[in-house]
């Protein structure tokens, strides 16, 4: 499919020439008449499928008829998908193929709410995936601060695995719940000090390294948990209030969504600005992508490259040890073996679709959260079409998905895993 | 040009060291011994392991860190109880995985059996027998370049194959067990040869893809388990139904006792261990794989496909994998199969591999060590924390994997060829 665009250069592309996407449209045309098929042939004529506003209008139920709802977003797919089987101008293709995988996306919602007993309870279900976004934005950000800079962070399941444990540990120990948090992302912290170490001053590689940090830290919180369990009063679950932003929580949708979360959503979305502006928008920014993508270039230019590394890793260990807090003080509860279950490396798929971009990210982690949610909500209303334990395999699945479709196109910092000794080329 | 001023100068230590007499036996021996040489490297990476090891056994503790809050008062509490704490755990760990002492008291008193004093050693070689293959699915892997994380998926996949043959079919002892040994390694294989085809079709990293396929094999089978097609007909909670008798994978040494588990898996596994050695250094095939993980580019152009050795060797190493979760649903015996048969055999794969440096020799020896640790841990807890194994498993393949690391704490020389060190491919 990157053959036809390929074939012509940059600067000779007429931006308005229709452009012919075979195996996109041919994709999502397919995944639209499956949608029609399942509307027509499998959901039963009289289903209805509920959206609920169960926080702010509470006595709001909008009942839609199934079939025909699922019909016109299986209509919208596949006319996206013939569009760009015919050909569309290349710069509606993001928009179009936007539209296309909502709409598709919508179309299953609508299928899999019309089982009697679930009602889409709109409110709750975008809020809690805000929140469950969290953990993806978090380790994928400090992804993206790591590998821009060129080093390759696989250790972000462990560096979640020790905030999570450090951060009940400090609040326990000092009874303030927000020292914990400072705890989890020191403890992040001098877990990516020894990855900067090992990639940078003893150029291991950083992949094999990565994975082992993960089992050390695995083995780590495992046996200290074991051992403090002994003791009284040193993993018991601390949390934080919940913040309503006044009337601003009261509209519906938006309020509970946006104006009623912890505070850790919101660090999140301010991290997310901070971190985007930083890379892109200061001389730290431009220093360290020069260092991801060219580190001899960056030397002949004066900069310590392994120092710039050293520290960005070093540093990117507050964001992943913060998103460890995540896990026991975000969610109320007390640190249990390997409960992080492999979300750090869920993130680094976050980090890939995201395109190694903080706005990128944003959007992964909600596309994630969403899915999660999503799925533990239909797990929980029982009335589901498949069996939880695969609703459960749904976000490992969907980030298999979109690692094999996107990371050949997705381009990695041109230097990243690659360690630089001072002197090359 | 600075590496082309540097050579010269390195090699002036080489033009030194060619005095009129030999050095001496001693000399020669201390060089070694200083020396960041991979057997040197390893025995201190295992040395430090166990140090460090010791001292988070000491600050975890309750009771000793207690003593340290009078240190100053009485120090000699403080180091005793450190001492006596360090000693137990390990003495604890050793009467697990070889040889319990007491027993051997008891056995020299003509009250235990021989098979009693085996024990131990029977439970090292048990729990060292699915180490031996997912190590050497995970090293067959990295000598192609790829790091096969997705041991512990191909594994589950591989238990539940041979457990549908070695319940389903109805077959004659001599039929059935190699069978249903032969579906295992083939679930594992095809499980494993995804992240392989992901990787040829689509350059998606194969870290990534077999992470997912692990979470996903997992919750695969906390839902097989409950079918109604698995579950045990018997008993209510999670556990399938068991193999037939003719597919029981027989003990070995079940003429000196019947508590003695480990069984023909092991016999087995050496031979895989074998098998992987002739395949890399002897086969055409490993050649491939070798060409390949040394250099893809040269290879392409060589004229070898790099995505069809890339499938191909997921695919044996899942295999190798697969047998181990034969290894473990067929050597269960007659209960059935649960969520925790498979403990993290797959992923303590990765270490095994690490410290065997990717060699089936070492390959063995390793997954005999980590599965003395295991053994060992699982026997000596509440007392010992079950997961020091984990730890200790953890800490030495980091040192491996950094042999920089190594000679920079203990101030090693550099050998002559370098470090010896594995890769892994980036994104």
């Amino acid at each position: 499919m990157a053959v036809d665009t390929m074939t012509a250069s940059p600067a000779l592309v007429d931006e308005t020439a229709p452009v012919r996407y075979a195996k996109a449209g041919g994709v999502l045309a397919a995944l639209g008449l499956l949608l029609l098929v399942i509307a027509f042939a499998v959901i039963d004529g009289g289903a209805t499928t509920t959206i609920s506003f169960d926080r702010t209008l509470t006595d709001v139920e909008w009942a839609l008829p199934t079939t025909a709802c699922v019909a016109v977003f299986g209509a919208i797919t596949a006319a996206a998908g013939a569009w760009m089987l015919v050909g569309l101008p290349k710069r509606r293709f993001k928009l179009v193929s936007g539209i296309a995988v909502a709409a598709f996306v919508l179309g299953l919602l609508f299928w899999a709410y019309s089982q009697p007993g679930t009602v889409f309870r709109a409110e709750s279900i975008l809020a809690g995936a805000l929140f469950l976004s969290l953990p993806y934005l978090f380790g994928a950000l400090s992804g993206v601060v790591c590998e821009r800079s060129g080093v390759i962070n696989i250790g972000i399941e462990g560096q979640f695995l020790m905030g999570a444990f450090t951060g009940v540990l400090v609040a326990n120990i000092t009874g303030n719940v927000y020292a914990g948090m400072v705890g989890a992302m020191v403890a992040g912290l001098l877990s990516t000090m020894l990855l900067a170490l090992l990639a940078t001053k003893y150029q291991v590689n950083q992949v094999v390294v990565g994975v082992i940090l993960n089992l050390l830290a695995l083995g780590f919180t495992s046996f200290m948990y074991d051992q403090l369990k002994k003791a009284e009063g040193l993993n018991s679950a601390f949390t934080v209030p919940t913040l309503s932003w006044g009337p601003l929580a009261d509209i519906p949708v938006l309020g509970p969504v946006l104006f009623q979360q912890k505070i850790f959503v919101y660090i999140g979305l301010v991290l997310v600005f901070v971190v985007w502006f930083l890379l892109y928008r200061t001389r730290w920014g431009l220093r360290t992508r020069a260092v991801g993508e060219h580190p001899a270039a960056a030397d002949s230019m004066g900069v310590n490259v392994n120092r710039l590394r050293y520290w960005n890793v070093t540093l990117a260990g507050l964001i992943s040890g913060f998103g460890g807090a995540w896990f026991t003080i975000a969610n109320s509860l007390a640190f249990s073996k390997n409960m992080t279950a492999g979300l750090g490396f869920v993130a680094l798929a976050v980090m890939i679709v995201g395109r190694w971009n903080p706005l990128g990210v944003l959007a992964g982690a909600l596309i994630f959260g969403f899915t999660t949610q999503v799925a533990r909500d239909l797990d929980a209303a029982g009335g589901a079409l498949v069996p939880g334990e695969f609703l459960q395999m749904l976000p490992y699945a969907v980030t298999l998905v979109v690692v094999a479709g996107l990371i050949g196109k997705a381009k990695a910092p041109a230097a990243d895993g690659v360690p630089y000794h001072p002197g090359d080329k | 040009m600075s590496t082309d001023t540097q050579a010269p100068a390195a090699d002036q230590p080489d033009a030194d060291e060619t005095p009129e007499q030999k050095p001496s036996f001693m000399r020669l021996f201390g060089r070694y011994l200083t020396e960041a040489n991979s057997v040197m490297v390893t025995i201190y990476s295992l040395l430090l392991a166990f140090f460090i090891g010791g001292i988070l056994l000491i600050v975890s503790d309750e009771y000793v860190r207690s003593t340290y809050t009078y240190f100053f008062a009485r120090p000699q509490d403080a180091l005793s109880a450190s001492w006596y704490l360090v000693r137990d755990s390990y003495i604890a760990l050793f009467e697990g995985a070889i040889l319990n002492l007491s027993t051997l008291e008891r056995y020299s008193a003509g009250t235990a059996e021989f098979g009693d004093l085996l024990r131990p050693l029977s439970e090292t070689l048990t729990y060292a027998t699915p180490l031996i293959f997912t190590g050497l699915a995970v090293g067959l892997a990295f000598r192609a370049g790829l790091f096969n994380i997705g041991a512990q998926g191909q594994m589950i996949f591989g238990m539940l194959g041979a457990l549908i043959v070695g319940f389903a079919l109805d077959l004659p002892p001599v039929l059935h067990l190699p069978l249903a040994v032969i579906a295992g390694a083939l679930a594992g294989a095809a499980f494993g040869a995804v992240p392989g085809v992901l990787k040829a079709t689509t350059g998606a990293h194969e870290v990534i893809s077999s992470i997912m396929l692990n979470n996903i094999a997992a919750l695969f089978l906390v839902w097989a388990i409950g079918t109604e097609f698995l579950h045990s007909e018997t008993k209510s909670d999670l556990i399938t139904k068991p193999v037939d008798e003719s597919a029981v994978m027989p003990k070995l040494l079940s003429s000196l006792g019947e508590s003695l588990r480990v069984n023909w898996a092991l016999i087995i596994g050496v031979a895989a261990a074998v098998f992987t050695w002739w395949l890399l250094s002897r086969s055409t095939f490993g050649f491939r794989i070798r060409a390949v993980g040394f250099n893809e580019h040269a290879s392409a152009t060589a004229g070898m496909r790099i995505g069809s050795t890339y499938t191909t060797t997921m695919a044996v190493a899942g295999g190798l994998a697969g047998l181990a979760g034969a290894a473990l649903s067929l050597g269960v015996g007659s209960s059935g199969v649960t969520t925790n048969t498979a403990l993290e055999y797959g992923f303590d794969g990765i270490t095994v591999a690490l410290l065997g440096r990717a060699n089936p020799g070492g390959i063995v020896a390793a997954a005999l060590l980590f599965g003395a640790l295991k053994a060992g841990a699982l026997s000596a807890q509440p007392d010992v924390p079950v997961d020091i194994s984990t730890l200790l498993q953890a800490i030495i393949v980091l040192f491996i994997a950094a042999p920089a690391l190594v000679k920079a704490i203990l101030h090693l020389r550099t050998p002559r060829g370098g470090l010896v060190t594995l890769e892994a491919k980036g994104w």
